[in-house]
C-alpha cells in the first residue's frame, strides 16, 4: 500500500506511480510506472511525442500531472529535491540571456543558499571546481552566448554536478554536440554511477542506448518496457514503442544477444552487419 | 530659461527627480521584461491602465494620486488577466491576445475619460495629463507616492534578485530547485505593471511603454551581465527621464512623455549603432577589417601561385596579370603589403609597368595562408 508523506519503496532511485498527464485534454502520458533501482543509467527512450520530456518536467513539478505520484530514494519528491538535480534540454533556454558560464553554474547552488542570500566566493569556488569537471573552467568568464553547443550542454552538466545530487535528470543530454562531446558526457555520467548516483537520460538514438545506458524504459504515452537494458532492448518491445513500420535490423554493435536473436529470427535474413537505426 | 534657473527652481528640481526615480525603476525592471519578451506585455498594462485612471478619480471624487494608481494597477492587472485568459482557453496566440486586450481596455478608457472630465474638478486634476505626460501636473504630495512606491518596487527586485535571475534564465531549472516558479513570474510581472504606473503621470498611457523597453533594450547593447544590464537601463532610464522633464519644464505646454521617448530612443539608437560587439557600426569595421585582410591575403597566395607555376620563387609578377587573377585592381592593396613587408616592387621590364615579387616574409605568409587549402608543397623554390 502506498504510504503518503511515509516511506515508500524505499529501495529505488526513483519511483512513479500512475502518472497520467495531458495537454488540452490530450492524454501525453498515461499510467506510467517508472522503476529505477540505483546506481544505474538509465535511458528512456520512444519516437516523438512519446512524453519523454514531459515525463521529466512532471518528476521536478514543472508539468502538473494529472494523477500519479513521484518517490526519489524512498521519499515523496518535495522532500526530496535536494537529492535531484534536473538538466533541462539545451535548446529550451534563451543563450543569448547576458550571463556568465560560471554564473550559469552558480544556478546550481541557488536552491541551498534558499531565500534572499547571495552566492559568495565558496559558491564561485564549487562553480568552478564543476566547471573544471566538465573541462570548461577555461571557459567560466565567458559569456554564454559565444559557447558552442557542446560546450553549453556541458555548462548545464556542471550546474547539475555542482548540485551535488543523487539522481539526476537529464533531458536529451546528447542532442547537437559533436563527438568529442559526447564522449566526455558518456565518461562523466559513468563517473557519475561508479559514485554510486543515479542517471535518467532521455535519449533519442536507439544505436548508442546498449553501449552508453544499462537500464532502459522504452516510452510511447505508455510504458512499453523497463529493466535492464538487455532484457529490454528487442525487437519485439521496439516495434511495440515505435509501431510495426520500424525498420529492425540486426542489433547494434554490444546490443544484448536476446535482441540479436530475435532481430535476425524476425523480419530479415540480412547480415547483421547491416546495422540501421529504426525508423519510425 | 537657461539651465542654472531651471535647477534652481524647487518644483522643477523635485520633479526631475521623480522623473530620474521614474526612469530608474522602469528601466531596471524594464530589463526583466525584454529579457523575458514581455516589452508588449508593458504595452498592454500602460494602455489599459487608462480606464483605471478614470475610474480611481471617479470614485474618490477628489484629484489624490492614490485611487487613480490604485485604479491603473487594477485595470492593468485585469488586462493581464484577460491575457492569460484568452491565450488558456481559446486558440488566439499571444500577439492577437495583448492586441485584442489592449485596444479594449484603452477603447473603455477613452470613453470613461470622457465622461470623467465632465465632472467638477476634473479640470485641475490634470487627466489628460495622463494621455501624454506632463511634469508640470506632478505635486510634490504626488512625488512622495511615486519615490515610495518606485523605491519599494527596486527594493523587492534586490532582494529576490537571484531568484527572479534563475526563473527569468530558466524556469524549468528554477522549478527543480523548489522555487515557486508561478508565483515569482506574477509577482516579477506586478513590478513590472508597477514601473509603468508610477510612470504614467509623467509620460502617459501611450508613451509609457519605451521608458520600460528603450533603456533596457539600449543596455543591452554595452553589457555581458545581467547585473550589468539592470545597473545601465536603471541610467539609461533616469537620464532620459531627467531630460525630458527639464525640456518640458522649459517650453510651456510640451508634453513630458514624447521627449522623454525622444531622448530614451536617442540613448537606443546611439547604443546600437557605437556598442562593441553587438553594435552596428562595430560589426562594420570589424568587416571592413576583415574585407581589406581578405584582399591581401588573396593577393599575397596569388603571388605565390604565380611563382609556383613559374618554378621560380623569385619571380617578378606583371600587376596587370595580378589584376587579372585577382579580379579587379590590386595596386592599393600591393601597396599596402609593401608597407608591411610582404612585398617589394621590382623593375623587371620597366616597359612593362610595375612587378611585384614576395619578400621572404611575405613568403612564409602566403605558404601559411594556402596550406590549409593544400598548397603545392612539390613546387616549391627547390624544384
Amino acid at each position: 500500500m502506498t504510504v503518503v508523506g511515509g516511506v515508500h519503496e524505499p529501495a529505488l532511485a526513483l519511483h512513479v506511480e500512475d502518472l497520467t498527464a495531458s495537454y488540452a485534454h490530450q492524454a501525453v502520458l498515461w499510467d506510467v510506472d517508472l522503476n529505477v533501482p540505483p546506481g544505474v543509467l538509465a535511458a528512456i527512450v520512444g519516437p516523438n511525442g512519446a512524453g519523454k520530456s514531459t515525463l521529466l518536467r512532471c518528476i521536478i513539478g514543472a508539468v502538473r500531472p494529472n494523477a500519479g505520484h513521484v518517490y526519489v530514494h524512498g521519499r515523496p519528491y518535495r522532500e526530496q529535491r535536494r537529492r535531484v538535480a534536473y538538466v533541462p534540454q539545451r535548446t529550451s533556454v534563451d543563450w543569448d540571456f547576458p550571463t556568465t558560464a560560471l554564473d550559469v553554474v552558480t544556478m546550481g547552488l541557488y536552491g541551498r543558499l534558499g531565500w534572499f542570500r547571495r552566492p559568495r566566493r565558496t559558491e564561485a569556488d564549487e562553480a568552478l571546481e564543476a566547471l573544471a569537471m566538465v573541462g570548461m573552467d577555461a571557459f567560466a568568464s565567458r559569456q554564454i552566448a559565444e559557447l558552442s553547443g557542446g560546450q553549453q550542454q556541458r555548462v548545464f552538466l556542471a550546474r547539475a554536478l555542482v548540485q551535488d545530487a543523487d539522481l539526476y535528470l537529464m533531458d536529451e543530454p546528447f542532442a547537437g554536440v559533436d563527438a568529442t562531446t559526447e564522449r566526455a558526457i558518456v565518461d562523466l555520467l559513468k563517473d557519475l554511477r561508479a559514485r554510486g548516483k543515479t542517471v535518467v537520460a532521455v535519449h533519442h538514438d536507439l544505436q548508442t542506448v546498449a553501449t552508453y545506458f544499462d537500464w532502459l524504459a522504452l516510452l510511447n504515452v505508455r510504458v512499453i518496457a523497463q529493466g535492464p537494458v538487455a532484457e529490454v532492448y528487442t525487437a519485439e518491445n521496439l516495434r511495440a514503442a515505435y509501431g510495426p513500420r520500424v525498420v529492425l535490423l540486426g542489433a547494434t554493435e554490444g546490443a544484448a544477444p536476446v535482441a540479436a536473436s530475435v532481430a535476425t529470427a524476425g523480419a530479415t535474413d540480412r547480415g547483421t552487419e547491416e546495422a540501421r537505426t529504426p525508423v519510425a | 530659461m537657461d539651465l542654472h534657473v531651471l535647477f534652481g527652481d524647487f518644483t522643477v528640481r523635485s520633479v526631475a527627480l521623480g522623473a530620474a526615480l521614474v526612469g530608474t525603476v522602469a528601466g531596471a525592471l524594464g530589463s526583466f521584461a525584454v529579457l523575458r519578451r514581455q516589452s508588449l506585455l508593458g504595452d498592454t498594462l500602460s494602455h489599459a491602465a487608462l480606464p483605471g485612471i478614470a475610474l480611481g478619480f471617479l470614485v474618490s471624487g477628489s484629484r489624490s494620486l492614490t485611487p487613480i494608481l490604485a485604479g491603473a494597477l487594477i485595470s492593468g492587472a485585469l488586462a493581464a488577466l484577460l491575457v492569460l485568459l484568452l491565450t488558456r482557453t481559446t486558440r488566439i496566440k499571444d500577439d492577437a491576445a495583448l492586441g485584442v486586450s489592449l485596444s479594449l481596455f484603452f477603447a473603455v478608457g477613452t470613453v470613461l475619460l470622457t465622461y470623467a472630465q465632465r465632472q467638477v474638478g476634473a479640470a485641475q486634476a490634470g487627466l489628460d495629463a495622463f494621455l501624454f505626460g506632463q511634469a508640470a501636473a506632478v505635486l510634490p504630495a504626488d512625488l512622495t507616492l511615486i519615490g515610495g512606491v518606485g523605491l519599494a518596487a527596486l527594493l523587492a527586485l534586490a532582494l529576490l534578485w537571484k531568484e527572479f535571475k534563475a526563473v527569468t534564465f530558466d524556469a524549468d531549472f528554477a522549478r527543480s530547485l523548489g522555487l515557486p516558479v508561478l508565483a515569482l513570474e506574477a509577482l516579477l510581472t506586478l513590478l513590472i505593471a508597477v514601473a509603468v504606473v508610477i510612470g504614467l503621470q509623467l509620460v502617459g498611457v501611450i508613451l509609457m511603454v519605451a521608458l520600460v523597453v528603450a533603456p533596457a533594450a539600449a543596455a543591452r547593447q554595452w553589457t555581458r551581465r545581467l547585473e550589468g544590464m539592470v545597473a545601465l537601463a536603471a541610467a539609461f532610464g533616469a537620464l532620459a527621464g531627467v531630460t525630458g522633464a527639464l525640456v518640458s519644464a522649459s517650453a510651456r505646454g510640451l508634453a513630458t512623455g514624447p521627449v522623454i521617448v525622444l531622448a530614451a530612443s536617442a540613448l537606443v539608437l546611439a547604443s546600437l549603432l557605437a556598442a562593441p560587439e553587438r553594435g552596428l557600426a562595430w560589426h562594420a569595421a570589424r568587416s571592413w577589417a576583415r574585407r581589406r585582410a581578405l584582399g591581401s591575403h588573396r593577393v599575397l597566395v596569388d603571388l605565390l601561385r604565380l611563382g609556383q607555376d613559374h618554378r621560380d620563387p623569385a619571380y617578378a609578377s606583371e600587376q596587370g596579370m595580378l589584376d587579372t587573377y585577382f579580379g579587379g585592381p590590386t595596386g592599393h592593396v600591393l601597396r599596402r603589403l609593401r608597407r608591411r613587408g610582404l612585398v617589394e616592387r621590382v623593375e623587371h621590364m620597366p616597359e612593362e609597368g610595375a612587378h611585384w615579387v614576395l619578400t621572404p616574409a611575405g613568403r612564409a605568409q602566403a605558404r601559411e595562408l594556402q596550406a590549409p587549402f593544400g598548397g603545392r608543397r612539390d613546387e616549391d623554390e627547390n624544384r
